[in-house]
């Protein structure tokens, strides 16, 4: 028997050699894998000249299966394999015994029908979704509203630690992106004020646009992707691992427990850091004042008193609860769509985000209309 | 692998000292442990002895604090990535076949990554590893996600195999599976090792596989590892391998194995 081969001999390149000629060759070395390829091409002229060949595989010292079966298939084409070892011979019959069939193809279809079936297929979706998440809309409401008038049910552990996760450790993020915006808004507006002399009037707006629409709207963005994932992720992989049948089980609906704190959770929050960006988007409005327009922080707060008034601030502010509402609802009717696998998890959670921001500028733009109509 | 690599006289794989540690809690004290070429090494331990912290340091997954591995006869660090594919193949305890690929996809993708083969013949050798796991060939073009518990064991295996392993380490291959679905892989693991000549190490706390397919067992207790063949181990006056192999569950394993041999 032959020994193992050493690490130095493993090391080298194994070989395959075809010795002989005319109906009888001979294979030495080695046919794994690695050689197949050299020892197909090497034998595939000999394989088209004659009918009845012999083929010597007794100076070969190693075989794997594809070896094997490349063997058998020389076989299956009449060619007699000779000197075959006692150590391969198990091996050989073993993949010759081995009832072969091609892989099946997968069905095609034609392109511009998949594309049509796709159409179908995502508009159907886009329907039962809808329909979904009006349902789910209703339930959680309702669910919400339920312990929000039983207050002594309302889970005030689950709800704090909520507002800890959604909204203390969302400061410094959400403080950081109303800046920025609101550097962003400071600049564009200083240049394309300037040619008209009203570069002034960019404090106005800065502080009309952060406190009315970007504050908000950059938190709630900012919160979809964060807290709304998160809840996705959270109450999926619950889903997944069976915690969420558990409960079923025990007589306790999820919709109270997973469902219900995080709403009212993300609905106190959202508000609390829209109005932390608000303060945050005009601190960077101050900034930039001093540095492009030299007003100072002092005629900046008169600047911006005179600017905006209450009800600026109050039509930001209305908006967080309504973003708050539907992004928490979004985040857990994904989470609770979760079937089986861990991958499904990663799915609903994209879905979950994009979705949730898509409403949030939908929504907003009605917003804006609203108030507009409504000349407030 | 063919057969001619068979031989029970040297250790393909060594573990040498082998110490792990997480945090302060020693789970491996020094444990030294050789697969021979050819064998079946079955691991067996209670649960959290650390059998598959071993699995992962044998294969080289997992660093241990102290101590060595070599994998024929060099360090496991230094052996490069396509010779430790072509030495080693691994079936995870849940399959962790691609969720994203199609069973024979799965299978070819450590033959695209490490061999020229055109595709046609890729798949001629996917279809083979499919039958020589025991799979119908439609299983190939289905996604694990639809596949039974049984079915993921069975094309993990068939991947694992891809690239004509020397050693095969499985984890736990019968658990969550039905009787019968268990010992089709264990006649599989027997019928692999005896015709293709391959090293099996399998981490188990199956009776059944360990009294019927292992011929050597190591059992991790105490944090040191006992290895011996089962007859041998049956006489061990050390409480839980005692208990471990004369419980009520060992009973009917027993009956197994004299099953077994009386057929064969």
């Amino acid at each position: 028997m032959p020994t193992p081969p050493s690490p130095t001999q493993a090391s080298l390149p194994p070989g395959v050699a075809v010795t002989g000629e005319g109906d009888q060759l001979a294979l030495e070395g080695v046919l794994d894998i690695r050689t197949l390829a050299a020892a197909e091409t090497a034998l595939t002229h000999w394989l088209r000249q004659r009918k009845s060949r012999a083929l010597d595989i007794g100076k070969l010292s190693d075989i794997d299966t594809p070896g094997a079966l490349f063997l058998c298939g020389l076989r299956g084409k009449g060619v007699e394999l000779t000197g075959i070892r006692a150590e391969h011979k198990s091996l050989l019959d073993l993949i010759c015994g081995l009832e072969l069939k091609p892989l099946p193809k997968p069905a095609t279809v034609p392109r511009w029908r998949q594309f049509v079936i796709d159409i179908g297929k995502g508009a159907d979706e886009a329907w039962r979704d809808a329909l979904d998440v009006i349902t789910f809309i209703g339930r959680a409401a309702s669910a919400t509203g339920h312990a929000l008038m039983h207050p002594g049910s309302l889970p005030l552990p689950a709800i704090s630690r909520q507002v800890a996760e959604t909204g203390v450790n969302a400061l410094p993020i959400v403080g950081i992106m109303a800046v920025m915006i609101s550097v962003v808004i400071g600049y564009q507006g200083v240049a394309q004020l300037r040619p008209y002399g009203g570069e002034d009037f960019t404090i106005n707006l800065v502080a009309v646009s952060v406190l009315r629409e970007m504050g908000v709207l950059i938190t709630a963005i900012m919160v979809a992707g964060r807290t709304g994932a998160a809840f996705t992720a959270e109450i999926g992989v619950m889903m997944a691992r069976e915690e969420v049948d558990a409960l079923k089980v025990m007589g306790i609906e999820p919709m109270t427990v997973l469902v219900v704190p995080r709403v009212i959770g993300l609905m106190i929050t959202l508000p609390l850091l829209a109005f932390f960006a608000d303060i945050m988007g005009l601190l960077g409005g101050a900034g930039i004042a001093h540095v492009q327009l030299g007003v100072s922080p002092i005629q900046y707060v008169d600047r911006v008193h005179h600017a905006v008034d209450l009800s600026d601030l109050l039509v930001g502010l209305v908006k967080a609860p309504v973003f708050a509402f539907l992004i928490a609802i979004i985040g857990c009717m994904h989470g609770l769509r979760v079937r089986g696998s861990a991958e499904s998890v990663g799915k609903e959670t994209t879905r979950s985000v994009v979705k949730a921001i898509f409403l949030v500028i939908v929504l907003d733009a009605l917003f804006s209309i609203f108030f507009e109509k409504l000349g407030w | 692998m063919s057969a001619s690599r068979q031989s029970h006289s040297e250790p393909i794989v060594s573990a040498r000292g082998i110490v792990n540690r997480f945090g302060t809690q020693v789970v491996h004290d020094k444990i030294s442990l050789d697969v021979m070429s050819g064998e079946i090494l079955g691991i067996a331990g209670g649960s959290g002895s650390g059998k598959s912290v071993l699995l992962k340091t044998l294969t080289g997954l997992h660093r241990p604090d102290a101590g060595k591995v070599l994998l024929n006869g060099k360090p496991i660090d230094e052996v490069g990535n396509v010779e430790k594919a072509a030495l080693i193949g691994v079936l995870f305890q849940q399959g962790a076949l691609f969720s994203s690929l199609s069973v024979a996809q799965n299978i070819m993708f450590p033959m695209r990554q490490h061999t020229v083969l055109p595709p046609e013949q890729q798949e001629r050798i996917a279809a083979m590893k499919l039958a020589l796991a025991g799979l119908p060939a439609d299983t190939g073009i289905k996604f694990p996600s639809e596949l039974s518990g049984g079915m993921v064991k069975r094309a993990a295996l068939a991947r694992s195999l891809a690239l004509d392993p020397r050693i095969l380490f499985l984890d736990e291959p019968t658990s969550d599976l039905d009787p019968i679905a268990a010992s089709g892989i264990d006649d599989l693991i027997l019928q692999l090792n005896k015709s293709l000549g391959i090293t099996v190490v399998i981490v188990t706390h199956d009776l059944t596989t360990l009294f019927t397919v292992c011929r050597r067992v190591a059992i991790l207790v105490d944090k040191k590892i006992i290895v011996d063949t089962i007859d041998k181990l049956m006489h061990s006056h050390q409480p839980w391998i005692h208990d471990f192999l004369h419980g009520t569950r060992a009973q009917g394993a027993m009956s197994a194995r004299k099953h077994a041999h009386g057929n064969g």
